[in-house]
């Protein structure tokens, strides 16, 4: 019975994986840029969201989520404007990489610096600890509506993606930016927005993580690591794919954590590589 | 080779082998560091620079062969650089194997993947208790050198280490293989057309690369006698070899050298003068990396290089000279007509 509650606490945990990765998925698919400083953006906002909560301590930290990701999705739209947009068009794909990587450094250490090296929470109240009885198991109340809070981003994703005006121009300007120009499209501010969404998705991950468990400053690597691995198991740019990837990596988390307690994520690390290794194009990405 | 090559070659072995008596302790290790350091980068260089891979997890061959040169050491208990050639020969043999899996990965994948690489690496020795687990192990074997000899060993094996780094690269770019990974670098399709072996090309490249990095880490961390998973794999290695080949300039053997001058020089300047912490002068790596990605994604070396007019290290290829025995087309028609 321990392990059904495990699998089913890493299919709840692996949905927040799964929308840790579907940032990242999003800025793959749609400008060919992966952004190192992915798991930075997680971790400063879960130190905002810190902050916020001294600011206003009557708040609950589920309300937090709202300035946090609004903020997240300006900083997301500023940096793609300022700094990201000059190199886009660049012939050498490493450009971006060491351009984000250099970003990653420097966000890592001055978070390091404005916020001590100390491990933090963000405190969730008597939500932390509640849980429902299902079947005989027992499901904790915040695993579950953090399942729910993915699985509704993943949708209202999709349907954006695929319904809207906006969406339909994301993918024009994914598949050919410079054709998309002669329609009168400025794929430049489409790649604002695009930013602005992934970092906003990264912020209600971030938030999330830091209310199940502790970050320091130093919890970027990790984050970017997993969203990393979410992001390639799933197969590249597949939305879907990234959910299925989240859910199997936290599975593998929780439950090698279960018998090998010192594991961290080493067997998530693990899966990987052997994903790597069996699919290289990632469990939805054959076509290529 | 030229008897003015012959000399400096002699000159720079002789100083080499003097310097210890001559300079402080302080001032050795502060050259070791520094001497390693370029051979680190150097190494980076050849992969990013040259074919075409850029690595993220490149720590994992100074952590792998710190832990070689003391895993060795201490179980054969015999004085640690009997054992060195270990260090760089487990790493080749490391990359050559996670090379089959990691090179279908392409780019910013690859990239990550070895990041990856190296924390499964890391958390793997970490969990390892016989290896000293989290905490670590010391060097005791160290002993065995004799606290005289201890710090300028380190230092003559750093410059032979750097001056290998340099002029290995030098050698190896002035090759076959050097000229296929070129070729590679600037125009795949074309290069592929003309068969060159790409697979082969970077393999080659990677597992050198991987070998000479844990060469450099090895002796890196035989000079504190100490290794815990926590410095050996610690990400700020490929940061600062990150750094000194962007802001030197990239795919340039003298680029790491200039590299490498200002990443001490900014470093002494930031912790020394201006008494900041350490987490301050990386603030200031990650933002010069990012300015120079933006305004000069070649680097510093070109510029110099342009406006001195030297080619040093150059392994630009000359097409051979016209040769007379061949008239030149034009003559040949002129003559018929």
């Amino acid at each position: 019975m321990i392990w059904v509650e495990t699998i089913v606490n890493g299919i709840l945990f692996g949905g927040l994986y799964g929308l840790l990765g579907v940032g990242l998925a999003l800025i793959v698919g749609v400008m060919r840029v992966v952004n190192i400083a992915h798991g930075e953006f997680m971790v400063l906002s879960a130190f905002l969201g810190v902050s916020l909560a001294g600011l206003l301590p009557g708040l609950h930290p589920l309300a937090l989520l709202v300035p946090v990701v609004l903020i997240s999705f300006g900083l997301g739209y500023v940096l793609q404007a300022v700094i990201i947009n000059r190199i886009v068009t660049r012939p050498d794909p490493f450009a971006a990489i060491l351009l984000t990587f250099g970003l990653a450094v420097a966000m890592r250490n001055l978070m390091l610096e404005g916020y001590g090296a100390d491990p933090r929470t963000l405190t969730a109240g008597t939500l932390a600890q509640a849980s429902v009885r299902v079947a005989g198991l027992s499901i904790g109340v915040l695993p579950l509506l953090t399942l729910g809070v993915a699985v509704v981003l993943f949708v209202a994703l999709q349907l954006v993606v695929t319904r809207t005006q906006f969406g339909r121009i994301m993918r024009a300007t994914a598949d050919n930016r410079d054709v998309v120009r002669l329609m009168g499209v400025n794929p430049a501010r489409v790649y604002n927005v695009v930013m602005g969404l992934s970092l906003a998705l990264a912020s209600v991950a971030g938030v999330l993580l830091a209310i199940r468990s502790s970050f320091t400053a130093y919890s970027g690597v990790e984050r970017l690591l997993t969203a990393f691995e979410v992001v390639v198991l799933g197969g590249l740019g597949s939305f879907w794919g990234a959910m299925v990837g989240g859910i199997l990596l936290g599975i593998v988390q929780l439950v090698g954590l279960k018998f090998d307690p010192n594991a961290g994520p080493l067997y998530a690390h693990l899966l990987f590589f052997v994903g790597v290794l069996l699919r290289p194009n990632g469990l939805f990405g054959a076509r290529t | 080779m030229t008897r003015a090559r012959v000399l400096a070659i002699g000159a720079s072995v002789l100083a080499t082998a003097v310097a210890p008596w001559l300079i402080g302790e302080g001032a050795q290790r502060f050259v070791s560091e520094v001497l390693l350091m370029l051979a680190m980068a150097q190494m980076w260089n050849l992969l990013a620079g040259y074919a075409g891979l850029v690595s993220m997890g490149q720590q994992v061959f100074v952590g792998l062969g710190a832990y070689c040169l003391f895993f060795a050491s201490m179980s054969l208990n015999v004085a640690p650089y009997w054992v060195l050639p270990l260090a760089p020969l487990v790493c080749a043999l490391v990359a050559a194997v996670i090379a089959l899996f990691l090179f279908r990965l392409r780019e910013a994948y690859f990239a990550i993947g070895m990041w990856v690489f190296s924390e499964i690496v890391s958390l793997l020795i970490s969990k390892s208790e016989w290896l000293g687990g989290e905490r670590g192990m010391g060097l005791r074997t160290a002993r065995l050198v004799g606290a005289r000899w201890l710090e300028p060993v380190t230092f003559w094996l750093s410059v032979a280490i750097a001056a290998g780094a340099v002029v290995g690269t030098y050698l190896l770019m002035k090759s076959r293989v050097g000229l296929g990974l070129m070729t590679v670098r600037d125009n795949d399709l074309a290069a592929t057309s003309i068969g060159v072996d790409v697979w082969r090309n970077r393999f080659i490249a990677f597992v050198i690369s991987a070998a000479g990095t844990g060469l450099a880490g090895a002796v890196s961390f035989s000079a504190t006698l100490y290794v815990a998973p926590g410095f050996a794999f610690d990400p700020n290695w490929v940061v600062a070899m990150m750094f000194i080949v962007l802001m030197g300039g990239i795919g340039t053997l003298e680029g790491p050298i200039l590299g490498t001058i200002i990443y001490f020089a900014l470093r002494e300047i930031v912790t020394v003068v201006f008494k900041l912490s350490g987490s301050w002068y990386l603030v200031g790596l990650g933002a010069v990396a990012m300015a120079a990605m933006l305004y000069a994604p070649a680097g510093l070396w070109p510029m110099v290089r342009d406006r001195l007019g030297i080619e040093w290290l150059s392994v630009r290829r000359h097409p051979p000279a016209r040769t007379q025995d061949v008239a030149p087309i034009e003559s040949q028609v002129s003559a018929r007509a």
